[in-house]
């Protein structure tokens, strides 16, 4: 930045000591000429240098100087160009103007003075053009490609190449530059085709930028008549015209004013078309954008209505959204609802419902034409997606073929928007509402999990390990126990059909069927007898209850247990040293729900010796399935019961838990999958 | 692997063939089946159970619902040809006991024409 500054210090410096030194050396030039016997000591190629130092530290000063755009004020970029550098065109003429008021009013020819206002007028013009040459720049230069921008750069330098001439003291006339300044000005008339900034003016501004681009443009051709048409030229010691830098400085500058002036000029009937596309793009935007903004559905309506007027300048019109078939008008727009009525009636008989319709000359349908409207074209759009239709879009316009396939197209993007945004925030507050209802089955997780006994009741006698795992967030496998007197405990284990929420629910009536029914304390056969009449009341047709119910008495040192439909029972007994299933009958409870099925259910009533073991299960574990689809079946869990029979409860669980995980694989459970396991213990000997 | 289910009618008696896995989602094909009334014109619905290589709860739960209707209408259920661990389920859940389950498709038929 200091460089910066230092260096704009230093051009001014330099530009003000060259103008000032060749100011001095242009009077001197031309008092000599004045007195013919003196000796002519100002040497052209002195001038030219002057000249050219001049004209480069302007230039350069107005290249470090030119500030950048700033989004897209090309007024003020404009205005700046005037008010700072085509002013001094004005000034110019009013300096001259001055100069021939006092030379004529005090009839006297002073050719010093002449020499000074050309002098003041040259160094003006420079520093007109060297400011219109980079503001210039910034323009031709925005929405610049690479190509652009070398072509820009070349530009530059073979402009600047062409002041070598005037240091020189070539003549550019001769016929060696002509080709070469001739390809210049091809060049110049290229770059002049870059405008792309005026496309972004509107309306109003592009009036505003003819003025300011006319004032310019009258500036440049100030200076030209001047340079060219003094009439006191022939007594003048030096002629700037044969400068070519500058006329192509000029060139450039006057054919890019020109060039966008007529731009302007005629794209200024065709401006309001594109401030209505850019208008266009902006409510596109607003459209897409109204998610992120959290707007809802009606404001999103809104929008299309009055985006969807604007873009086809439509008279008149209605929206309906459809809720369950009815149509509902939501927006009205120079239209009565008797009319509506009356054109909903008229498309009915049509049978034009929810579709794409065009009419752009209504009066040639005799139906609506005698409806008497005032309109003469309509549209309807349908607001649908595939699955869905959200509402019905109604347009009216007062001329014939008012909805062009342009602006048919244009309305058509914003109702393919709108079913976009919409169906987007539905789908937002779908997965919300997803959100909620994962959270309510966390809760009824939590809940599930209360129902199951975390602690069995520790005893002397025996000792009992659990396991259970749910496929689901809530699961149908369930078990429980009730200690109905000192030395005696009823333990169940059961399996409701299906997954998921309504299994839990019969699960937890089948807890509370279990807990109201064992406080009469009867026998299991009997159990399952009331439970069954209690489910049938309640389970759906396709559903049914498999369970066990077990009731071990320690002071008899047997248990007396029922199977109504559920896995049978892998004992092994200690005394024989055998393990074995428990062959028993009994019918799922809920399959018949009349008296009948107390005949399906029987009653077994098994002494334990210490040493026993129990392990009771749901389908879970002998259904489960290894990745080669095999189930792990009843052999394999007595098997392994068979190896680990004499180790703790805790352990045989864990070993078969193991084994099943082993064969299954991991993350591969499709059922719930329970398991207790129930050591007898041997009778301590000092009791 | 889906279910496929085929009927194939013989005079009085229908016969539907279960091919697959009969879990929760093909049980909801084989309740449509089971409640064409059509089928209520039969007095004899043989199931041939050859290929069907499970059977879940949600399954079970479609017979024993159509149980009842069939037995009101004095329409014999039968079911032959089934592979010992489907038929394990069955009797595990005591339906072996509700359900007619022969091992042949003869017969199936001379109890039909009981």
């Amino acid at each position: 930045m200091l460089y910066k500054t230092n260096a704009k210090s230093l051009l001014v410096t330099i530009a003000t000591i060259s103008w000032a030194l060749l100011l001095a050396n242009i009077l001197l030039a031309a008092e000599s000429a004045r007195q013919p016997g003196a000796v002519k000591f100002a040497l052209p190629y002195i001038n030219n240098l002057f000249i050219v130092v001049f004209i480069v530290s302007t230039f350069l000063y107005h290249r470090v100087n030119a500030d950048s755009l700033r989004g897209i004020d090309f007024i003020g970029h404009l205005w700046n160009l005037f008010s700072k550098a085509g002013v001094a065109a004005y000034l110019s003429l009013a300096l001259y103007i001055g100069y021939n008021l006092i030379t004529s009013y005090a009839n006297i020819q002073s050719p010093l003075l002449l020499h000074i206002v050309y002098h003041v007028v040259f160094g003006l013009l420079v520093m007109f053009l060297a400011k219109a040459f980079y503001v210039w720049r910034q323009l031709l230069l925005y929405h610049k490609n690479k190509f652009l921008q070398i072509a820009w750069n070349w530009f530059e330098l073979l402009i600047g190449g062409t002041l070598l001439i005037t240091v020189f003291n070539f003549n550019y006339t001769s016929y060696i530059f002509l080709p070469l300044l001739a390809l210049l000005v091809f060049y110049i008339l290229f770059l002049c085709t870059n405008l792309k900034w005026v496309a972004y003016l509107s309306f109003n501004n592009k009036s505003r930028s003819l003025v300011l681009l006319g004032a310019i443009l009258l500036s440049c051709y100030i200076f030209f008549h001047f340079f060219y048409h003094t009439p006191e030229k022939e007594l003048l010691v030096i002629d700037y015209t044969n400068i070519g830098f500058l006329l192509l400085a000029m060139l450039f500058v006057g054919m890019y004013t020109l060039a966008a002036f007529l731009v302007s000029l005629f794209s200024l009937p065709t401006s309001s078309v594109f401030e209505q596309k850019s208008e266009d793009l902006i409510n596109f935007q607003r459209l897409s954008q109204s998610i992120q903004q959290g707007q809802s559905e009606p404001q999103v309506y809104d929008m299309l209505f009055q985006s969807t007027i604007k873009a086809s300048d439509a008279n008149a019109g209605w929206f309906e959204l459809v809720r369950n078939g009815e149509p509902q008008v939501t927006h009205m727009l120079n239209i009565t609802e008797d009319n509506i009525e009356r054109i909903r009636y008229l498309l009915l008989a049509y049978d034009i419902k929810y579709i794409d319709y065009i009419n752009n000359n209504l009066d040639r349908n005799a139906g609506f034409r005698d409806l008497a409207l005032p309109w003469k074209s309509l549209i309807i759009l349908p607001i649908k997606s595939k699955q869905h239709l959200f509402g019905v879009l109604y347009l009216m316009k007062d001329i014939e073929q008012g909805f062009d396939r342009e602006t048919v197209n244009v309305l058509r993007t914003f109702t393919s928007q709108t079913i976009l945004t919409i169906e987007n925030l539905r789908l937002i507050s779908e997965s919300l509402q997803t959100e909620r209802y994962k959270e309510e089955l966390k809760i009824a997780t939590q809940v599930q999990e209360s129902l199951i006994p975390k602690k069995f009741p520790a005893d002397s006698w025996f000792e009992i390990s659990s396991h259970a795992v749910a496929a689901k967030e809530v699961g149908g496998d369930f078990y429980d126990f009730l200690q109905l007197s000192e030395s005696r405990i009823a333990i169940i284990i059961g399996d409701v059909s299906g997954k998921g929420i309504s299994a839990a629910f019969h699960m937890a009536q089948m807890k509370g069927i279990f807990h109201g029914l064992m406080q009469q304390d009867m026998a299991p056969s009997e159990f399952m007898r009331q439970a069954n009449s209690a489910l049938s009341r309640c389970l759906e047709k396709t559903s049914f209850i498999t369970s066990s119910l077990y009731i071990i008495d320690y002071s008899m040192k047997g248990f007396k247990f029922a199977r109504a439909g559920h896995c049978h029972t892998l004992y092994y007994n200690a005394m024989m040293d055998e393990v074995f299933y428990f062959q028993t009958e009994g019918l799922g409870l809920g399959i018949i729900r009349d008296q009948n099925y107390s005949k399906h259910i029987k009653e077994m009533y098994y002494d334990y010796n210490p040493g026993d073991v129990m392990v009771i299960y749901t389908d879970g574990i002998v259904e489960a399935r290894s990745i080669e689809n095999e189930e792990y079946g009843e052999d394999r869990l007595l098997y392994m019961l068979k190896q680990t029979y004499h180790l703790e409860a805790d352990d045989i669980k864990f070993a078969i838990i193991n084994d099943l995980t082993e064969f299954t694989g991991p993350d591969n459970l499709y059922d719930d999958q329970t398991l207790l396991v129930i050591k007898f213990k041997p009778t301590e000997l000092n009791e | 692997m889906p279910m496929k289910i085929t009927r194939e009618i013989k005079d009085s008696t229908i016969i539907i063939t279960l091919d697959g896995e009969l879990d929760a989602s093909s049980s909801v094909m084989l309740d449509e089946e089971l409640s064409d009334p059509e089928i209520m014109k039969y007095s004899k619905i043989l199931v041939n159970c050859k290929n069907l290589n499970y059977i879940s709860s949600a399954g079970l739960g479609v017979f024993i619902s159509h149980l009842q209707r069939f037995e009101d209408a004095q329409i014999k259920l039968i079911f032959f040809n089934m592979q010992d661990k489907v038929r394990n389920v069955f009797e595990i859940l005591g339906l072996d006991l509700l359900m007619t389950i022969v091992s042949s498709y003869d017969e199936a038929m001379t109890i039909a024409d009981e």
